[in-house]
Protein backbone atom coordinates (compact mmCIF):
# COMPACT_ATOMS: atom_id res chain seq x y z
CA UNK A 1 0.00 0.00 0.00
CA UNK A 2 3.08 2.65 0.78
CA UNK A 3 6.42 2.78 -1.41
CA UNK A 4 8.78 0.38 0.59
CA UNK A 5 11.72 1.60 1.59
CA UNK A 6 14.45 -0.30 3.18
CA UNK A 7 15.85 0.99 6.33
CA UNK A 8 19.62 1.80 4.89
CA UNK A 9 17.74 4.01 2.20
CA UNK A 10 15.77 6.76 4.19
CA UNK A 11 16.92 10.29 4.26
CA UNK A 12 19.41 10.78 7.38
CA UNK A 13 19.39 13.67 9.50
CA UNK A 14 15.74 14.30 10.18
CA UNK A 15 13.64 15.00 13.46
CA UNK A 16 11.58 11.96 14.38
CA UNK A 17 8.74 11.84 16.29
CA UNK A 18 7.38 8.79 17.76
CA UNK A 19 3.76 7.86 16.68
CA UNK A 20 2.12 5.94 19.54
CA UNK A 21 -0.25 3.34 17.99
CA UNK A 22 -1.54 1.39 20.44
CA UNK A 23 -4.54 -1.26 19.24
CA UNK A 24 -4.65 -0.05 15.93
CA UNK A 25 -4.87 3.91 17.24
CA UNK A 26 -3.00 6.74 17.44
CA UNK A 27 -2.30 8.85 20.36
CA UNK A 28 -3.65 12.48 20.17
CA UNK A 29 0.08 13.87 21.41
CA UNK A 30 1.75 11.98 19.08
CA UNK A 31 0.13 14.78 16.58
CA UNK A 32 0.83 17.70 19.12
CA UNK A 33 4.35 17.06 19.44
CA UNK A 34 4.56 17.78 15.40
CA UNK A 35 3.83 21.31 16.02
CA UNK A 36 7.37 22.51 17.85
CA UNK A 37 9.06 19.78 15.86
CA UNK A 38 7.97 21.75 12.39
CA UNK A 39 8.76 24.72 13.37
CA UNK A 40 12.21 23.36 14.50
CA UNK A 41 12.57 21.68 11.19
CA UNK A 42 11.99 24.55 9.31
CA UNK A 43 14.40 26.85 11.12
CA UNK A 44 17.41 24.06 11.21
CA UNK A 45 16.39 22.80 7.30
CA UNK A 46 14.98 19.48 8.75
CA UNK A 47 12.07 17.14 7.75
CA UNK A 48 10.13 16.15 9.91
CA UNK A 49 9.35 12.35 10.34
CA UNK A 50 6.71 10.49 12.32
CA UNK A 51 7.31 6.98 13.19
CA UNK A 52 4.96 4.15 13.80
CA UNK A 53 5.32 0.94 14.85
CA UNK A 54 2.27 -1.42 13.63
CA UNK A 55 1.23 -4.71 13.01
CA UNK A 56 -0.31 -3.89 9.75
CA UNK A 57 -1.87 -1.23 7.87
CA UNK A 58 -5.19 -2.67 8.06
CA UNK A 59 -5.84 -2.54 11.64
CA UNK A 60 -4.81 0.90 12.02
CA UNK A 61 -7.75 3.25 12.44
CA UNK A 62 -5.99 6.77 11.96
CA UNK A 63 -4.50 6.96 8.43
CA UNK A 64 -6.98 9.46 8.00
CA UNK A 65 -5.60 11.64 10.57
CA UNK A 66 -2.17 10.86 9.56
CA UNK A 67 -2.59 12.08 6.24
CA UNK A 68 -3.93 15.81 7.90
CA UNK A 69 -0.61 15.71 9.77
CA UNK A 70 1.99 18.53 9.56
CA UNK A 71 5.01 15.87 9.37
CA UNK A 72 6.79 15.73 6.05
CA UNK A 73 6.94 12.23 6.22
CA UNK A 74 5.52 8.81 7.91
CA UNK A 75 7.49 5.88 8.07
CA UNK A 76 5.39 3.29 9.29
CA UNK A 77 7.32 -0.01 10.47
CA UNK A 78 4.86 -3.04 10.10
CA UNK A 79 5.43 -6.34 11.78
CA UNK A 80 3.01 -8.76 13.78
CA UNK A 81 5.61 -8.90 16.06
CA UNK A 82 4.62 -5.10 16.72
CA UNK A 83 0.74 -5.73 17.52
CA UNK A 84 1.43 -5.36 21.25
CA UNK A 85 3.67 -2.74 22.78
CA UNK A 86 6.95 -4.71 24.38
CA UNK A 87 9.62 -1.92 25.48
CA UNK A 88 12.39 -4.23 24.64
CA UNK A 89 11.39 -4.92 21.30
CA UNK A 90 10.08 -0.80 20.45
CA UNK A 91 13.50 0.43 21.29
CA UNK A 92 15.43 -2.15 18.94
CA UNK A 93 13.63 -0.96 16.43
CA UNK A 94 14.20 2.27 16.92
CA UNK A 95 17.72 1.74 17.91
CA UNK A 96 17.99 0.28 14.54
CA UNK A 97 16.59 2.95 12.89
CA UNK A 98 18.37 5.68 14.83
CA UNK A 99 21.66 4.18 13.24
CA UNK A 100 20.38 3.91 10.19
CA UNK A 101 18.69 7.50 9.26
CA UNK A 102 21.72 9.22 12.12
CA UNK A 103 18.56 11.75 12.69
CA UNK A 104 18.87 15.22 14.83
CA UNK A 105 16.27 14.57 17.11
CA UNK A 106 14.04 12.09 18.59
CA UNK A 107 10.97 13.19 20.28
CA UNK A 108 7.99 11.52 22.68
CA UNK A 109 5.08 12.29 23.82
CA UNK A 110 5.35 11.77 27.85
CA UNK A 111 2.95 9.04 27.79
CA UNK A 112 3.75 6.01 30.06
CA UNK A 113 4.57 4.18 26.48
CA UNK A 114 6.74 7.30 25.74
CA UNK A 115 8.22 7.28 28.87
CA UNK A 116 9.14 4.01 28.65
CA UNK A 117 10.37 3.65 25.71
CA UNK A 118 12.66 6.89 25.20
CA UNK A 119 14.67 5.87 28.29
CA UNK A 120 14.93 2.39 27.06
CA UNK A 121 16.59 3.95 23.62
CA UNK A 122 18.86 6.65 25.91
CA UNK A 123 20.47 3.69 27.62
CA UNK A 124 20.87 1.72 24.55
CA UNK A 125 22.97 4.40 22.87
CA UNK A 126 24.24 6.43 25.43
CA UNK A 127 22.18 9.34 24.85
CA UNK A 128 21.02 12.36 26.80
CA UNK A 129 17.25 12.49 27.45
CA UNK A 130 15.23 15.24 28.91
CA UNK A 131 11.71 14.92 30.43
CA UNK A 132 8.79 16.54 30.21
CA UNK A 133 9.56 19.66 28.10
CA UNK A 134 7.27 21.90 27.34
CA UNK A 135 9.36 24.20 25.10
CA UNK A 136 11.48 23.75 22.29
CA UNK A 137 13.70 26.71 20.57
CA UNK A 138 16.87 27.27 18.49
CA UNK A 139 19.85 29.19 19.61
CA UNK A 140 23.33 28.87 18.13
CA UNK A 141 21.90 26.52 15.90
CA UNK A 142 21.50 23.71 18.88
CA UNK A 143 17.50 22.57 20.23
CA UNK A 144 17.53 24.36 23.40
CA UNK A 145 14.65 22.52 25.81
CA UNK A 146 12.80 24.33 28.45
CA UNK A 147 11.19 22.85 31.46
CA UNK A 148 10.28 24.22 34.99
CA UNK A 149 12.89 23.09 37.14
CA UNK A 150 12.85 22.66 41.56
CA UNK A 151 12.63 25.62 43.45
CA UNK A 152 9.57 27.94 43.25
CA UNK A 153 9.36 29.92 39.68
CA UNK A 154 12.46 28.43 38.25
CA UNK A 155 12.86 27.72 34.39
CA UNK A 156 15.28 25.64 33.35
CA UNK A 157 17.05 25.97 29.62
CA UNK A 158 18.85 22.40 28.72
CA UNK A 159 20.81 20.94 26.03
CA UNK A 160 22.14 17.61 25.44
CA UNK A 161 25.68 16.96 23.83
CA UNK A 162 24.82 13.58 22.09
CA UNK A 163 23.19 12.93 19.09
CA UNK A 164 20.30 12.65 17.90
CA UNK A 165 19.29 15.63 20.69
CA UNK A 166 16.20 13.42 23.03
CA UNK A 167 13.17 14.62 25.20
CA UNK A 168 9.73 13.53 26.36
CA UNK A 169 7.35 16.00 25.41
CA UNK A 170 4.50 17.06 27.98
CA UNK A 171 1.40 16.15 27.28
CA UNK A 172 -0.77 18.88 25.96
CA UNK A 173 1.31 21.36 25.85
CA UNK A 174 1.36 22.15 21.90
CA UNK A 175 -1.55 22.36 20.12
CA UNK A 176 -1.81 20.01 17.07
CA UNK A 177 -2.26 22.16 13.59
CA UNK A 178 -3.28 20.38 10.76
CA UNK A 179 -1.35 20.84 7.42
CA UNK A 180 -2.58 21.29 3.46
CA UNK A 181 -0.14 19.20 2.23
CA UNK A 182 -0.16 15.00 3.01
CA UNK A 183 2.91 13.64 4.37
CA UNK A 184 4.70 11.08 2.25
CA UNK A 185 4.02 7.59 3.19
CA UNK A 186 7.02 5.01 3.32
CA UNK A 187 6.51 1.44 4.72
CA UNK A 188 10.00 0.81 6.21
CA UNK A 189 12.06 -2.54 5.32
CA UNK A 190 13.95 -2.97 8.15
CA UNK A 191 17.18 -5.57 7.72
CA UNK A 192 16.62 -8.93 6.74
CA UNK A 193 18.89 -10.25 10.09
CA UNK A 194 16.73 -7.77 13.04
CA UNK A 195 15.47 -9.99 15.12
CA UNK A 196 11.95 -9.19 16.40
CA UNK A 197 12.21 -11.53 19.32
CA UNK A 198 11.00 -10.23 22.43
CA UNK A 199 12.18 -11.26 25.96
CA UNK A 200 8.15 -10.04 27.16
CA UNK A 201 5.38 -12.20 26.21
CA UNK A 202 1.61 -10.92 25.99
CA UNK A 203 -0.73 -13.31 27.67
CA UNK A 204 -3.48 -10.98 28.12
CA UNK A 205 -4.67 -7.30 27.75
CA UNK A 206 -7.98 -6.12 29.31
CA UNK A 207 -8.58 -2.75 27.89
CA UNK A 208 -9.29 0.03 30.81
CA UNK A 209 -12.92 -0.30 31.88
CA UNK A 210 -13.37 3.99 32.42
CA UNK A 211 -12.74 6.07 29.79
CA UNK A 212 -9.75 8.11 29.63
CA UNK A 213 -10.72 11.83 30.76
CA UNK A 214 -11.16 14.66 28.60
CA UNK A 215 -9.16 17.26 30.69
CA UNK A 216 -6.86 18.56 28.05
CA UNK A 217 -9.81 19.51 25.55
CA UNK A 218 -12.42 21.05 28.30
CA UNK A 219 -13.82 24.23 28.09
CA UNK A 220 -14.45 24.67 31.95
CA UNK A 221 -11.68 22.85 34.40
CA UNK A 222 -12.40 23.03 38.09
CA UNK A 223 -9.13 22.40 40.26
CA UNK A 224 -8.21 21.25 43.56
CA UNK A 225 -5.28 21.46 45.71
CA UNK A 226 -4.24 20.96 48.95
CA UNK A 227 -6.20 23.71 50.53
CA UNK A 228 -9.72 21.88 49.70
CA UNK A 229 -7.74 20.32 52.95
CA UNK A 230 -9.61 16.71 52.41
CA UNK A 231 -10.21 14.21 50.11
CA UNK A 232 -14.23 14.38 51.18
CA UNK A 233 -13.91 18.12 49.78
CA UNK A 234 -11.83 17.40 46.95
CA UNK A 235 -14.77 14.83 45.31
CA UNK A 236 -17.32 18.03 45.80
CA UNK A 237 -15.82 19.07 42.68
CA UNK A 238 -17.13 16.00 40.94
CA UNK A 239 -20.37 17.17 42.02
CA UNK A 240 -19.74 20.73 40.29
CA UNK A 241 -18.15 19.84 37.54
CA UNK A 242 -21.44 17.48 36.53
CA UNK A 243 -23.55 21.20 36.67
CA UNK A 244 -20.56 23.49 35.19
CA UNK A 245 -19.91 20.14 32.42
CA UNK A 246 -16.71 20.78 33.39
CA UNK A 247 -13.75 18.21 33.81
CA UNK A 248 -11.74 18.13 37.34
CA UNK A 249 -7.90 18.38 37.54
CA UNK A 250 -5.93 18.43 40.62
CA UNK A 251 -2.47 20.04 41.65
CA UNK A 252 0.29 16.39 42.24
CA UNK A 253 0.18 16.93 46.20
CA UNK A 254 -3.68 15.89 46.14
CA UNK A 255 -2.72 13.10 43.64
CA UNK A 256 -0.23 12.04 45.78
CA UNK A 257 -2.68 12.20 48.65
CA UNK A 258 -4.88 9.61 46.62
CA UNK A 259 -7.61 12.21 46.81
CA UNK A 260 -8.04 11.67 42.85
CA UNK A 261 -6.32 9.67 40.26
CA UNK A 262 -3.25 10.86 38.94
CA UNK A 263 -4.41 11.15 35.26
CA UNK A 264 -5.97 14.24 36.42
CA UNK A 265 -3.11 15.96 37.50
CA UNK A 266 -2.43 19.27 35.80
CA UNK A 267 1.29 20.44 35.43
CA UNK A 268 4.26 19.76 34.15
CA UNK A 269 4.10 16.02 35.19
CA UNK A 270 0.67 15.69 34.11
CA UNK A 271 -1.43 17.15 31.58
CA UNK A 272 -1.74 20.75 30.22
CA UNK A 273 -4.81 22.63 29.72
CA UNK A 274 -6.37 25.22 27.71
CA UNK A 275 -10.16 25.85 28.91
CA UNK A 276 -11.73 28.59 28.16
CA UNK A 277 -12.26 28.83 32.30
CA UNK A 278 -10.12 27.22 34.77
CA UNK A 279 -11.35 27.71 38.77
CA UNK A 280 -8.75 26.67 40.95
CA UNK A 281 -9.47 25.96 44.29
CA UNK A 282 -7.18 26.13 47.64
CA UNK A 283 -3.94 25.96 44.35
CA UNK A 284 -0.78 28.00 45.56
CA UNK A 285 0.00 28.36 41.90
CA UNK A 286 3.85 26.64 41.73
CA UNK A 287 5.25 27.26 38.42
CA UNK A 288 5.06 23.27 37.69
CA UNK A 289 1.51 23.40 38.11
CA UNK A 290 0.95 26.66 36.57
CA UNK A 291 2.82 26.09 32.97
CA UNK A 292 0.03 23.17 32.42
CA UNK A 293 -2.87 26.23 33.25
CA UNK A 294 -1.57 29.66 32.15
CA UNK A 295 -2.91 29.53 28.80
CA UNK A 296 -6.41 29.28 29.97
CA UNK A 297 -8.94 32.09 28.56
CA UNK A 298 -10.11 33.30 32.19
CA UNK A 299 -8.37 32.35 35.41
CA UNK A 300 -10.10 32.70 38.79
CA UNK A 301 -8.50 31.24 41.98
CA UNK A 302 -10.08 30.83 45.66
CA UNK A 303 -7.40 31.13 48.46
CA UNK A 304 -7.41 32.23 51.62
CA UNK A 305 -3.86 33.69 50.58
CA UNK A 306 -3.76 37.01 49.04
CA UNK A 307 -0.19 36.32 48.24
CA UNK A 308 -0.20 32.72 46.46
CA UNK A 309 1.19 32.98 42.86
CA UNK A 310 -2.13 31.50 41.49
CA UNK A 311 -4.04 34.61 43.13
CA UNK A 312 -1.79 37.05 41.31
CA UNK A 313 -1.92 35.65 37.84
CA UNK A 314 -5.82 34.85 38.00
CA UNK A 315 -8.04 37.23 36.05
CA UNK A 316 -10.19 36.80 39.19
CA UNK A 317 -9.01 36.10 42.38
CA UNK A 318 -11.08 35.12 45.33
CA UNK A 319 -9.67 35.45 49.09
CA UNK A 320 -12.28 32.90 50.85
CA UNK A 321 -11.77 29.40 52.41
CA UNK A 322 -12.26 27.28 49.26
CA UNK A 323 -13.84 24.40 51.01
CA UNK A 324 -16.77 26.81 52.37
CA UNK A 325 -16.86 28.64 49.04
CA UNK A 326 -17.04 24.94 46.53
CA UNK A 327 -19.97 24.32 48.95
CA UNK A 328 -22.28 27.41 48.62
CA UNK A 329 -21.06 27.50 44.86
CA UNK A 330 -22.88 23.84 44.67
CA UNK A 331 -25.80 24.74 46.80
CA UNK A 332 -26.49 28.04 44.58
CA UNK A 333 -25.91 26.39 41.32
CA UNK A 334 -28.34 23.51 41.85
CA UNK A 335 -30.91 26.00 43.33
CA UNK B 1 19.40 -17.97 47.40
CA UNK B 2 18.06 -15.95 44.20
CA UNK B 3 17.97 -11.47 44.51
CA UNK B 4 16.61 -8.98 44.66
CA UNK B 5 18.56 -5.74 44.21
CA UNK B 6 15.99 -3.16 45.33
CA UNK B 7 17.04 0.61 44.12
CA UNK B 8 15.80 3.28 46.46
CA UNK B 9 16.46 6.93 46.22
CA UNK B 10 16.75 9.97 49.05
CA UNK B 11 15.06 12.99 47.60
CA UNK B 12 14.73 16.29 48.98
CA UNK B 13 11.94 16.77 51.74
CA UNK B 14 9.56 19.16 49.39
CA UNK B 15 9.57 22.80 50.31
CA UNK B 16 13.58 22.70 50.88
CA UNK B 17 15.29 22.47 48.07
CA UNK B 18 18.07 25.11 47.10
CA UNK B 19 19.35 24.92 44.07
CA UNK B 20 23.43 25.38 43.65
CA UNK B 21 23.76 28.51 41.20
CA UNK B 22 26.75 27.82 39.58
CA UNK B 23 26.04 24.77 38.16
CA UNK B 24 22.35 24.67 38.78
CA UNK B 25 22.02 21.33 40.39
CA UNK B 26 20.28 20.58 43.61
CA UNK B 27 22.50 21.12 46.75
CA UNK B 28 22.21 17.49 48.05
CA UNK B 29 24.32 17.59 50.74
CA UNK B 30 22.86 20.31 52.93
CA UNK B 31 19.49 18.57 52.47
CA UNK B 32 17.29 16.71 54.92
CA UNK B 33 16.51 13.64 52.44
CA UNK B 34 13.57 11.56 52.90
CA UNK B 35 12.83 8.37 51.25
CA UNK B 36 11.34 9.02 47.64
CA UNK B 37 7.34 8.50 48.27
CA UNK B 38 6.93 5.95 45.05
CA UNK B 39 10.03 3.74 46.23
CA UNK B 40 7.73 2.51 49.08
CA UNK B 41 5.56 0.59 46.61
CA UNK B 42 9.27 -1.22 45.40
CA UNK B 43 9.72 -2.06 48.94
CA UNK B 44 6.48 -3.71 49.61
CA UNK B 45 6.50 -5.20 46.49
CA UNK B 46 10.03 -6.69 47.68
CA UNK B 47 8.85 -7.21 50.67
CA UNK B 48 5.46 -10.15 49.43
CA UNK B 49 7.90 -11.69 46.94
CA UNK B 50 10.72 -12.52 49.91
CA UNK B 51 7.73 -13.84 52.48
CA UNK B 52 6.17 -15.64 49.60
CA UNK B 53 9.70 -17.03 47.91
CA UNK B 54 12.75 -16.52 50.20
CA UNK B 55 14.67 -13.82 48.41
CA UNK B 56 17.83 -12.46 49.66
CA UNK B 57 17.07 -8.62 49.18
CA UNK B 58 20.07 -6.14 48.24
CA UNK B 59 18.84 -2.63 48.93
CA UNK B 60 21.04 0.15 46.79
CA UNK B 61 21.11 3.80 46.54
CA UNK B 62 23.35 6.41 45.33
CA UNK B 63 23.63 9.55 46.86
CA UNK B 64 25.49 11.49 49.68
CA UNK B 65 26.19 9.76 53.40
CA UNK B 66 23.49 11.47 54.69
CA UNK B 67 20.79 8.47 53.07
CA UNK B 68 22.14 6.16 55.15
CA UNK B 69 19.97 6.36 57.55
CA UNK B 70 17.42 5.48 54.74
CA UNK B 71 18.96 2.16 54.17
CA UNK B 72 18.80 1.37 57.29
CA UNK B 73 15.32 2.07 57.15
CA UNK B 74 14.87 -0.15 54.53
CA UNK B 75 17.07 -2.97 55.89
CA UNK B 76 14.54 -2.81 58.74
CA UNK B 77 11.54 -3.64 56.47
CA UNK B 78 13.18 -5.98 53.93
CA UNK B 79 16.48 -5.68 52.89
CA UNK B 80 19.56 -8.16 53.79
CA UNK B 81 22.39 -6.39 52.77
CA UNK B 82 23.08 -2.44 52.16
CA UNK B 83 25.18 -0.81 49.13
CA UNK B 84 25.93 3.21 49.03
CA UNK B 85 27.06 4.20 46.27
CA UNK B 86 28.88 7.38 47.07
CA UNK B 87 31.68 9.38 45.41
CA UNK B 88 32.38 13.07 44.76
CA UNK B 89 32.50 12.41 40.92
CA UNK B 90 29.11 11.12 40.98
CA UNK B 91 27.50 14.54 41.99
CA UNK B 92 25.34 16.33 39.03
CA UNK B 93 24.52 12.84 37.44
CA UNK B 94 21.74 13.27 35.05
CA UNK B 95 19.28 9.92 34.29
CA UNK B 96 22.01 8.32 32.16
CA UNK B 97 25.32 8.70 34.42
CA UNK B 98 23.36 8.06 37.38
CA UNK B 99 22.04 4.89 35.36
CA UNK B 100 25.55 4.24 34.49
CA UNK B 101 26.81 3.69 37.85
CA UNK B 102 24.25 1.77 39.10
CA UNK B 103 23.95 -0.87 36.07
CA UNK B 104 27.74 -1.25 36.94
CA UNK B 105 27.26 -2.00 40.93
CA UNK B 106 24.29 -4.08 39.75
CA UNK B 107 26.45 -6.08 38.23
CA UNK B 108 28.67 -6.38 40.83
CA UNK B 109 25.79 -8.13 42.53
CA UNK B 110 25.66 -10.58 39.74
CA UNK B 111 24.19 -13.17 39.72
CA UNK B 112 20.56 -11.53 40.70
CA UNK B 113 16.64 -11.87 39.54
CA UNK B 114 15.04 -9.26 39.73
CA UNK B 115 16.02 -5.36 40.10
CA UNK B 116 13.22 -3.58 40.91
CA UNK B 117 12.74 0.63 41.69
CA UNK B 118 10.42 2.82 42.26
CA UNK B 119 8.33 4.23 39.01
CA UNK B 120 9.87 7.48 39.42
CA UNK B 121 11.45 10.28 41.58
CA UNK B 122 9.85 13.43 43.13
CA UNK B 123 12.35 15.62 42.46
CA UNK B 124 13.23 14.63 38.96
CA UNK B 125 9.68 12.97 37.89
CA UNK B 126 11.49 11.77 34.84
CA UNK B 127 10.43 8.02 34.86
CA UNK B 128 13.88 7.41 33.14
CA UNK B 129 16.52 5.46 35.51
CA UNK B 130 14.60 2.13 35.31
CA UNK B 131 14.62 1.54 31.90
CA UNK B 132 17.88 3.26 31.45
CA UNK B 133 19.49 1.00 34.10
CA UNK B 134 18.00 -2.38 32.41
CA UNK B 135 19.08 -0.90 28.82
CA UNK B 136 22.53 -0.80 30.10
CA UNK B 137 22.08 -4.01 32.00
CA UNK B 138 20.99 -5.41 28.56
CA UNK B 139 17.79 -6.82 30.72
CA UNK B 140 14.06 -6.20 29.96
CA UNK B 141 12.39 -3.23 31.52
CA UNK B 142 9.01 -3.01 32.70
CA UNK B 143 7.12 -0.17 34.32
CA UNK B 144 4.19 0.80 35.91
CA UNK B 145 4.05 -3.03 37.69
CA UNK B 146 2.08 -3.95 40.27
CA UNK B 147 2.02 -7.41 40.47
CA UNK B 148 4.41 -9.92 39.67
CA UNK B 149 4.04 -13.96 40.58
CA UNK B 150 5.88 -17.04 39.31
CA UNK B 151 3.87 -19.84 37.81
CA UNK B 152 5.41 -23.27 36.93
CA UNK B 153 7.83 -22.29 33.94
CA UNK B 154 7.74 -18.75 33.97
CA UNK B 155 7.10 -15.50 36.03
CA UNK B 156 4.36 -13.10 34.95
CA UNK B 157 3.84 -9.42 35.69
CA UNK B 158 0.83 -7.18 35.49
CA UNK B 159 1.21 -3.53 34.09
CA UNK B 160 -1.36 -0.92 34.12
CA UNK B 161 -1.19 1.96 31.61
CA UNK B 162 -3.79 4.21 30.79
CA UNK B 163 -4.58 1.78 28.24
CA UNK B 164 -5.39 -1.20 30.40
CA UNK B 165 -4.05 -4.12 32.26
CA UNK B 166 -1.18 -6.27 30.56
CA UNK B 167 -0.40 -9.46 31.84
CA UNK B 168 3.19 -10.60 30.71
CA UNK B 169 5.32 -13.67 31.16
CA UNK B 170 9.00 -12.89 31.00
CA UNK B 171 11.88 -14.71 32.40
CA UNK B 172 14.56 -13.18 35.29
CA UNK B 173 16.67 -11.59 35.39
CA UNK B 174 14.35 -8.32 34.40
CA UNK B 175 14.26 -4.52 36.04
CA UNK B 176 10.39 -3.23 36.86
CA UNK B 177 9.34 -0.26 37.91
CA UNK B 178 6.27 -0.38 40.41
CA UNK B 179 3.16 1.66 40.17
CA UNK B 180 2.54 4.04 42.67
CA UNK B 181 -1.02 2.63 43.08
CA UNK B 182 0.15 -0.73 43.53
CA UNK B 183 -0.14 -0.86 47.29
CA UNK B 184 -1.61 1.53 49.39
CA UNK B 185 0.31 0.13 52.46
CA UNK B 186 3.80 -0.64 53.32
CA UNK B 187 4.42 -2.37 56.24
CA UNK B 188 6.70 -1.10 59.44
CA UNK B 189 10.23 -1.94 59.52
CA UNK B 190 10.52 -4.85 62.71
CA UNK B 191 12.17 -3.40 65.84
CA UNK B 192 14.52 -6.24 66.23
CA UNK B 193 15.91 -5.61 62.81
CA UNK B 194 15.75 -1.19 63.40
CA UNK B 195 18.38 -2.92 66.42
CA UNK B 196 20.91 -4.16 64.39
CA UNK B 197 20.46 -1.91 61.83
CA UNK B 198 21.90 0.41 64.24
CA UNK B 199 25.37 -1.68 63.93
CA UNK B 200 25.63 -2.69 60.65
CA UNK B 201 27.26 -0.69 58.45
CA UNK B 202 25.80 -0.43 54.54
CA UNK B 203 28.94 -1.84 52.01
CA UNK B 204 30.18 2.23 50.31
CA UNK B 205 31.58 1.67 47.42
CA UNK B 206 33.25 4.39 45.43
CA UNK B 207 34.38 5.12 42.03
CA UNK B 208 37.56 3.69 42.44
CA UNK B 209 35.58 0.09 43.40
CA UNK B 210 33.59 0.20 40.54
CA UNK B 211 34.19 -0.46 37.05
CA UNK B 212 33.77 2.69 35.63
CA UNK B 213 34.81 5.04 33.04
CA UNK B 214 35.29 8.62 34.55
CA UNK B 215 34.22 10.46 31.88
CA UNK B 216 30.62 9.37 32.21
CA UNK B 217 30.21 9.87 35.71
CA UNK B 218 28.90 13.15 37.46
CA UNK B 219 28.08 16.92 35.95
CA UNK B 220 31.13 16.36 32.87
CA UNK B 221 29.55 12.68 32.08
CA UNK B 222 25.85 13.85 31.83
CA UNK B 223 24.81 14.56 28.56
CA UNK B 224 21.92 17.13 29.25
CA UNK B 225 23.49 20.03 30.26
CA UNK B 226 21.41 22.88 32.18
CA UNK B 227 22.48 26.07 30.05
CA UNK B 228 20.38 28.87 31.98
CA UNK B 229 17.79 28.78 34.50
CA UNK B 230 15.74 31.93 35.31
CA UNK B 231 12.72 33.24 36.78
CA UNK B 232 9.37 33.06 35.63
CA UNK B 233 7.72 36.97 36.65
CA UNK B 234 4.46 36.67 37.49
CA UNK B 235 1.89 38.65 35.48
CA UNK B 236 -0.48 40.08 37.29
CA UNK B 237 -4.07 39.72 35.27
CA UNK B 238 -6.93 41.12 37.21
CA UNK B 239 -9.06 41.88 40.30
CA UNK B 240 -8.54 40.02 43.57
CA UNK B 241 -11.68 40.19 45.83
CA UNK B 242 -12.47 39.75 49.67
CA UNK B 243 -16.02 39.05 51.45
CA UNK B 244 -17.72 36.73 53.04
CA UNK B 245 -18.19 33.05 50.86
CA UNK B 246 -21.54 34.22 49.70
CA UNK B 247 -20.43 37.54 48.19
CA UNK B 248 -17.67 35.61 46.40
CA UNK B 249 -19.72 32.84 45.23
CA UNK B 250 -22.01 35.77 43.31
CA UNK B 251 -19.26 37.23 42.25
CA UNK B 252 -18.18 34.05 40.45
CA UNK B 253 -21.44 33.21 39.27
CA UNK B 254 -21.85 36.45 37.49
CA UNK B 255 -18.61 35.81 36.03
CA UNK B 256 -19.58 32.14 34.38
CA UNK B 257 -23.35 33.65 33.23
CA UNK B 258 -20.84 36.22 31.88
CA UNK B 259 -18.52 33.26 30.22
CA UNK B 260 -21.70 31.68 28.49
CA UNK B 261 -21.00 28.50 31.17
CA UNK B 262 -24.20 28.86 33.06
CA UNK B 263 -27.62 30.25 31.79
CA UNK B 264 -28.11 33.43 34.08
C1 LIG C 1 9.88 17.71 39.41
C2 LIG C 1 8.57 18.24 39.93
C3 LIG C 1 7.45 18.12 39.13
C4 LIG C 1 6.21 18.57 39.59
N1 LIG C 1 5.13 18.46 38.76
C5 LIG C 1 3.92 18.94 39.17
C6 LIG C 1 2.77 18.89 38.31
O1 LIG C 1 2.80 18.40 37.17
N2 LIG C 1 1.59 19.41 38.77
C7 LIG C 1 1.48 19.98 40.02
O2 LIG C 1 0.38 20.44 40.37
N3 LIG C 1 2.54 20.03 40.83
C8 LIG C 1 3.76 19.54 40.45
N4 LIG C 1 4.83 19.60 41.31
C9 LIG C 1 4.59 20.10 42.69
C10 LIG C 1 4.54 21.61 42.77
O3 LIG C 1 5.85 22.11 42.89
C11 LIG C 1 3.72 22.09 43.99
O4 LIG C 1 4.25 21.49 45.14
C12 LIG C 1 2.24 21.76 43.90
O5 LIG C 1 1.69 22.20 42.68
C13 LIG C 1 1.49 22.43 45.05
O6 LIG C 1 0.18 21.93 45.14
P1 LIG C 1 -0.95 22.71 45.95
O7 LIG C 1 -1.12 24.06 45.37
O8 LIG C 1 -2.14 21.81 45.98
O9 LIG C 1 -0.39 22.74 47.43
P2 LIG C 1 0.28 23.91 48.26
O10 LIG C 1 1.43 24.49 47.56
O11 LIG C 1 0.45 23.37 49.61
O12 LIG C 1 -0.82 25.03 48.29
C14 LIG C 1 -2.01 24.97 48.99
C15 LIG C 1 -2.68 26.31 48.82
O13 LIG C 1 -3.94 26.25 49.43
C16 LIG C 1 -4.16 27.45 50.16
N5 LIG C 1 -5.10 27.13 51.22
C17 LIG C 1 -4.89 26.49 52.39
N6 LIG C 1 -6.03 26.36 53.07
C18 LIG C 1 -7.00 26.92 52.33
C19 LIG C 1 -8.39 27.09 52.49
N7 LIG C 1 -9.01 26.64 53.55
N8 LIG C 1 -9.05 27.71 51.48
C20 LIG C 1 -8.42 28.17 50.39
N9 LIG C 1 -7.11 28.03 50.19
C21 LIG C 1 -6.41 27.41 51.14
C22 LIG C 1 -2.82 27.88 50.65
O14 LIG C 1 -2.81 29.28 50.89
C23 LIG C 1 -1.93 27.48 49.46
O15 LIG C 1 -1.83 28.53 48.54
C24 LIG C 1 6.08 19.16 40.87
C25 LIG C 1 7.23 19.29 41.67
C26 LIG C 1 8.45 18.82 41.21
C27 LIG C 1 9.66 18.97 42.10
Amino acid sequence: MFKKYRLENLEKGNLIAFGEVFQGMLHPSSIEILTPLKDLGLKLNKKVVLVCLIDDVDSFKDLELLKKCIADEIWMVCHQELAHFRDDLYAEVLVEMVKATDPCGLFFPATSIGCSLAPRIAGRLNLGLCAHVNHLEIEDGKIVMTRPTYGENIIAKLISNTSPVMATLSIGAFSAIYGEKEPKFFEVEMPSDFSWVSKLKVRRFTPAAKQPNRLSTAKVVIAGGRGLRSKENFQKLFELAEVLRAEVGATRPVCYEGWVEEDRMIGISGVTVRPKVYIGLGISGALQHTVGMENSEYIVAVNIDKEAPLVKMAHLGLIGDAPKVLDLLIKRLKK
Amino acid sequence: MEKIILCIKGVPKPGTVKVDPKTHTLKRESLELILNPPDRQAIEMTARLKETYGFKVYVITMGPPNVIPLLKEVYGIVADEMVLLSDRAFAGSDTLATSYVLAQAIKRLSPYSLVLMGLKSIDGETSQVPPETAALLELPSLTHVKAIYKEENSWVVIRQTEYGEEELEVNPPFVASILPEAFDYLRPPSLKRLLEAKVKEPMVLAANDLDLIPERLGLNGSPTQVVDVFEKKIEIKGQVIEGDPSFLVEKLVSVLEQKGIINP
